[in-house]
């Protein structure tokens, strides 16, 4: 209770002056035989002198002797004797009697001092905490007109006091606002404005609650102990509750929240001021009612003080909640440097280990990966066993594999290896999760031997992970990847077994095919994709389905059947089966590159057995099924090459013209540089040397009208075609000058840039030929042009003498195109590269291979033929070295003007002086000089010198 | 005064007839010997003023550079410009202000009692965008170290000036004489974040403003001369990063917390300002997915 003790006094001091303006003094003590006006003026000499006890017989015989009369004056005097002798009560601590009085005082006339009389009788209930008769009171006093302002601030005080007690939250805040608002005692409005806010607060009116904030912490209010208990309190049953508005409630309370510390600092100060002003109160003889207030408060401030220390430090769970629910509402940096903060203190508490997590949770928010990460390492590096380093690590793994820096996820590995093993199952299913994106890292790196290791770690060690199934499925598909077929189908069909109703059930089922077709078990392979196409008729795979057993059908040749028993017997509808299930495949593709695939594949059949129009039929079809997603070029292609093998070859060139034009310009139709270069290939074949110069000037025509800016593609598509049929010669020089330029590669096509990278070769342009390298692989990966960056890639890696580089080079490009035509390069320069680290069999074995491909008969027979004698000679076998040597001058003279065979020569003749075969030297040389394929090159300058050297040996 | 400055003024007065009157203004003189005096100012003459106690038949000539400090009565109704505060009525109470205390401007060179007015009008100036006005009274009042608390508020509400008018040269060389340009410690003052963040902001560094205001928020939640600016300036902050549903989140609190304050009026704005930002970002949203 608060208030009473002040304004007691206050109320005896106002009555004071009353008696004296209303009474003479007089000081007699026997009141019997003294005159009714030397009573009074002994009452009030001694209530002036403060002697209450003393005063109440004096005024008690006042009363007695006043009682009957009935004058005007008399009654006064009886009145004023009433409310006199009720404030002496009042001062000796007797309200009850005190009351008495003032209740006959204020049931009699006159009562001048109606107002101070309720107020007195209000203050003795709530001496006696009876809280409604203060209401009461306060009530009728506020009721009455005219009221004084000191008289409506004292009512309101009472009425808000009471219903503050009665918990009558709502009611009680209207007075004391009006206390808060007009007291000029700021210890009153401090003191109210507490009670409004946990009136507020009890009465959850947080909108008017935070209207006082400001107010209330522009004053001492703040470093009220029991207010911020209950802000703290409140706060945390808000924050508890979990509903939207009552986080940001919660927020607003938790944040008017002072530290401990704070708190009690303050309040010991304000404990030794009380203390001191006491002592120096008492020793100055002030009255002990004022004294009172002060102990009072010293008293009350001294309980809170000892509440406060037995609590348990909360200022970090507050700040860890305030963090939260900042996260929660979306003002995330606010709540970061709660959480950095929070970290920092105390990085070890529960506290600091739950705030890193937060920190970086909210850092990912924010985009500060990079910070995040930071914080993460650092806290792995410290504390590899925290709580939360698993959690931690997942996010920092799952956010480089967002951002596709597989490096970066790889490298965090050594992280996973650090963590102690747990038996926790939401530890466990963390670390099921890490080397699950761990896997995934190496996977999309295309190190599926290490992804499958992973992959491994969950099937093996985390049975009850959400993870397992999926696992299996992936193993599988690295095992496929790396050809390790029956690893691949084992898992496939541990799949299947396992979790028939898994997201992968009907994928594991297609790729069981597949891997079963990469095993060349094609009967085994047809009845899964079978079984596959029936079960799963709507799987976006079954385009792809169709596709492949229309493959197996095609390959089969006829000699399968597997509807019958006998695998050897002859079936005649194997490629009409095959055709079938291309046609469904087109009809069931989901996306343009399965019907694309369906539909070309069908036309590598109809090719097979020459049925040209069907080729036809079949392209329109599919482009008016795919329509504007149709490879329209490439079915143009197809069409072409039918009309032409129908000897309809200006169709055919109408029709790729015609293609050219209208795709030409789009970067992405690769299917235009097929038929660009097929034209070429048409005018080298079937065109008449007028038909070729008319097709020359028709491409020509159609480069002169093209006009403004947008058509660069176009452009250089038939830059590139008039070059090519202009000869090799103008091919090579279109690409110089296109690599001169610095030509911007965001309109080229795998045609520029072929030529671009054979001219980066030709020049020993290292910095170009890296680059087209990349450009055209991030761009045509499909491109069966591709090769050519395949060859500046390994001949860059030949400049900068990265041996190993152009082996792991020639292996991948080799792995891709094989032994087409094209490709004799490759082998040469794997053989010329393994020649170079000294491995001489081997390098002989790889220039053996070229001999073995028909395709690249010619000029690569004689440099592998040579390149085998260099390798036997290295290996110091004379012999054989001189017959391979032998066998390219002589059988291999007339490729590339005779270089090999000049070479062949002298090669011949270095066996030959190691053997010693002096004689057999001059012959060699003599031949040499005389054989019209070599005699003019520069070798033959060598020739004449060893001969002159070797004639008189 | 030198005596040619002296004749020089006294011409003048004679060539004007008289000598600038005015009305003598109470005041309690305090001398740099701690000796004071109440009496009136009569008048200024260049470096001296005239000044006459109430008992003394005529007045006395002191060198003004002899006088510690003025104590003006000055005639302003504290009531009336809380009201006018509370009314956000700044433009107002500029006038009224300037008014009470336009008669002593001639003794502005002396330190007087009229700091804490000038300090009321630097902020006011500046709530109201009259940057220039606010940077004068600011760099006056920064110079004066008798008081170290209104004299760091003056350095603050300088280099405030500075941002806010983009003379980030200006607030560069500021930094450097104040010695602000060190890396923010974790103990900085709320002032300190303040005035950094909004340097930040100046040259486009939001993330990093952002991170100093937040700090503002979370540790000094109990300021009242700082939180609001800084709920603000959060608010700003956000809605530049992008990140809008944090920037109306702030802008909702302001409002519940802040009401009939200059942050209110502007939080409201700002959502609007948020909303068509809003629309603005769907609108490119769509137009893209369009194109792709």
């Amino acid at each position: 209770m608060f208030g009473f003790q002040s304004l007691r006094s206050s109320v005896c001091r106002g009555a004071l002056i009353v008696a004296v303006l209303t009474v003479s003094s007089s000081y007699a003590q026997d009141y019997a035989l003294m005159g009714i006006s030397g009573v009074v003026g002994a009452a009030a000499a001694m209530l002036e002198q403060g002697n209450y006890s003393g005063a109440i017989p004096a005024l008690e015989e006042v009363i007695r002797r006043t009682k009957e009369l009935t004058s005007a004056q008399g009654r006064e005097t009886l009145q004023n004797s009433r409310f006199q002798l009720a404030r002496a009560h009042y001062q000796i601590g007797d309200t009850a009697a005190g009351r008495v009085l003032l209740k006959d005082y204020l049931k009699n006339e006159p009562h001048p001092e109606e107002r101070m009389a309720l107020r007195m009788i209000a203050q003795g209930h709530l001496e006696a905490q009876e809280w409604e008769e203060v209401a009461t009171i306060a009530q009728q006093l506020l009721n009455m007109p005219q009221l004084a302002v000191d008289d409506r601030l004292t009512a309101n005080l009472l009425l808000g006091q009471a219903r503050f007690r009665q918990e009558a939250w709502v009611d009680c805040i209207e007075p004391l606002s009006f206390t808060a608002e007009n007291s000029k005692s700021a210890r009153t409005r401090q003191l109210t404005q507490i009670m409004i806010v946990r009136a507020m607060v009890e009465s959850e009116q947080w909108r008017a609650l935070f209207g006082w904030i400001p107010r209330l912490y522009r004053t001492d209010a703040k470093y009220d102990i029991t207010l911020n208990l209950t802000l703290m309190r409140a706060g945390k049953a808000l924050f508890d509750a979990g509903e939207s508005d009552d986080y940001l409630n919660s927020l607003l309370l938790y944040r008017m929240v002072l530290p401990r510390e704070e708190l009690l600092e303050f309040s010991q100060e304000r404990v030794d001021r009380l203390s001191a002003s006491i002592a120096k109160d008492t020793q100055r003889g002030v009255k002990q009612i004022d004294i009172d207030d002060q102990q009072e408060e010293l008293d009350s401030l001294k309980a809170s003080m000892a509440i406060l220390k037995e609590l348990t430090p909360y200022e970090d769970e507050v700040a860890f909640r305030i963090g939260q629910i900042y996260a929660e509402v979306k003002r995330y940096w606010e709540g970061y440097v709660l959480f950095d903060s929070l970290y920092e203190k105390d990085r070890n508490s529960d506290v600091g280990e739950a705030s890193v997590l937060q920190s970086v949770l909210i850092l990912y928010e924010l985009g500060e990966s990079e910070r995040a990460e930071k914080r993460v390492i650092s806290y792995l590096n410290e504390n590899p066993a925290g709580q939360y380093a698993r959690s931690l690590l997942s996010m920092a793994m799952r956010d480089q594999m967002n951002k596709q820096n597989l490096e970066k996820v790889i490298s965090l590995r050594q992280y996973i290896e650090r963590i102690p093993p747990s038996n926790e199952d939401g530890e466990l299913a963390v670390a099921a999760d890490l080397h699950y994106v761990l896997a995934f890292g190496f996977f999309q790196n295309k190190q599926y031997e290490l992804a499958g290791e992973q992959f491994s770690v969950i099937i093996d060690s985390f049975l009850d992970s959400s993870f397992l199934a999926d696992s299996v499925y992936f193993r599988g598909i690295t095992s496929m990847l790396q050809e390790k077929y029956e690893d691949a189908v084992e898992d496939f069909r541990l799949y299947q077994t396992n979790h028939n109703t898994g997201e992968q059930y009907a994928p594991a089922m297609f790729r069981e095919a597949v891997c079963l077709f990469g095993l060349g078990e094609f009967e085994e392979s047809e009845t899964v994709f079978t079984k596959f196409i029936n079960k799963h008729p709507d799987n976006i795979l079954v385009s792809e389905a169709f596709s492949m057993r229309g493959d197996i059908e095609a390959a089969k040749d006829g000699n399968d059947n597997p509807d019958t028993l006998s695998i050897d017997e002859y079936d005649p509808h194997t490629l009409d089966r095959a055709l079938e299930d291309y046609r469904k495949a087109i009809d069931k593709a989901y996306a343009p590159q399965q019907a694309a695939y369906a539909a070309f594949q069908a036309a590598k059949v109809y090719k097979l057995e020459a049925k040209w129009q069907d080729i036809i039929d079949l392209m329109d079809y599919y482009m008016e099924l795919l329509e504007s997603e149709a490879d329209v070029a490439q079915a143009v292609f197809w069409i072409g090459q039918s009309q032409i093998e129908m000897g309809q070859v200006e169709d055919a060139v109408e029709a790729y013209l015609d293609a050219v034009e209208r795709f030409g310009n789009e970067v992405g139709q690769e299917g235009v540089d097929k038929i660009v270069l097929e034209l070429v290939k048409i005018s080298e074949q079937h065109l008449s040397e007028e038909d070729l110069q008319s097709l020359a000037v028709k491409l020509s025509l159609k480069l002169d009208g093209i006009e403004g800016d947008e058509n660069e593609t176009l452009r250089l598509r038939l830059r590139v075609a008039i070059a090519h049929l202009e000869g090799e010669e103008a091919a090579a020089a279109l690409g110089d000058e296109l690599l001169a330029d610095h030509q911007d590669l965001s309109i080229t096509t795998p045609i520029s840039l072929a030529l671009m990278c054979n001219s980066a070769v030709m020049a020993g342009d290292t910095e170009q030929m890296g680059l087209l390298y990349t450009y055209f692989l991030e761009n045509f990966e499909e491109s069966e042009e591709l090769w050519h960056a395949y060859r500046a890639k390994s001949f860059q890696l030949v400049f900068s003498e990265d041996t190993q580089g152009v082996l792991n080079s020639i292996d991948e490009v080799q792995s891709l195109f094989g032994i087409e035509p094209f490709m004799g390069w490759a082998q040469i320069l794997k053989a010329d590269t393994l020649y170079g680290l000294e491995k001489y069999q081997e390098a002989e074995e790889a220039y053996n291979m070229v001999m073995g491909v028909s395709d690249w008969r010619g000029a690569l027979f004689a440099e592998a033929m040579y390149g085998m004698g260099r390798c036997r000679l290295a290996l110091e076998d004379y012999e054989i070295a001189h017959s391979f040597f032998q066998r390219t001058y002589l059988l291999m003279k007339g490729y590339d003007d005779g270089i090999w065979a000049a070479d062949g020569y002298l090669g011949a003749v270095d066996c030959l002086i190691r053997l010693d075969r002096y004689e057999d030297v001059v012959s060699t040389l003599e031949a040499m000089m005389e054989d019209p394929y070599v005699n003019t090159l520069p070798q033959i300058e060598t020739a004449r010198e060893l001969k002159k050297k070797y004639r008189d040996a | 005064m030198k005596k040619t400055i002296l004749s020089l003024t006294l011409a003048a007065g004679l060539l004007t007839g008289c000598f600038a009157q005015t009305s003598p203004l109470p005041v309690e003189l305090l001398m740099g010997n701690g000796r004071s005096w109440k009496g009136n100012l009569i008048r200024r003459d260049g470096d001296w003023i005239e000044f006459q106690t109430k008992t003394a038949v005529r007045p006395i000539r002191i060198g003004a550079s002899t006088v510690k400090e003025l104590k003006f009565k000055v005639d302003v109704d504290a009531d009336k410009i809380s009201k006018m505060m509370e009314a956000r009525q700044f433009n107002r109470i500029i006038t009224t202000l300037s008014k009470s205390i336009e008669p002593f401007s001639e003794y502005s060179d002396i330190s007087s009692n009229l700091t804490k007015y000038n300090a009321l009008l630097m902020e006011l100036y500046h709530r109201t965008g009259k940057y220039d006005n606010s940077l004068a009274i600011s760099e006056e009042i920064a110079r004066d170290n008798r008081n170290p608390l209104l004299q760091a508020k003056a350095q603050t509400y300088q280099a405030l000036s500075l941002i806010e008018s983009g003379k980030s040269e200006d607030v560069r060389a500021l930094f450097a004489e104040y010695g602000w340009q060190q890396e923010t410690s974790k103990e900085a003052s709320p002032e300190e974040l303040y005035i950094k963040a909004k340097l930040l902001v100046l040259n486009g560094q939001y993330s990093q403003a952002m991170e100093l205001v937040a700090r503002i928020v979370a540790f000094n939640s109990q300021d009242p001369d700082w939180m609001q600016p800084a709920e603000m300036l959060c608010a700003e902050v956000y809605t530049e990063l992008g990140m809008y549903d944090s920037a109306e989140e702030v802008c909702r609190q302001i409002l519940i917390l802040y009401k009939n304050t200059p942050e209110f009026d502007k939080a409201k704005k700002l959502k609007i300002k948020i909303e068509k930002l809003r629309a603005e970002k769907q609108v490119e949203e769509s137009l893209m997915s369009e194109e792709v």
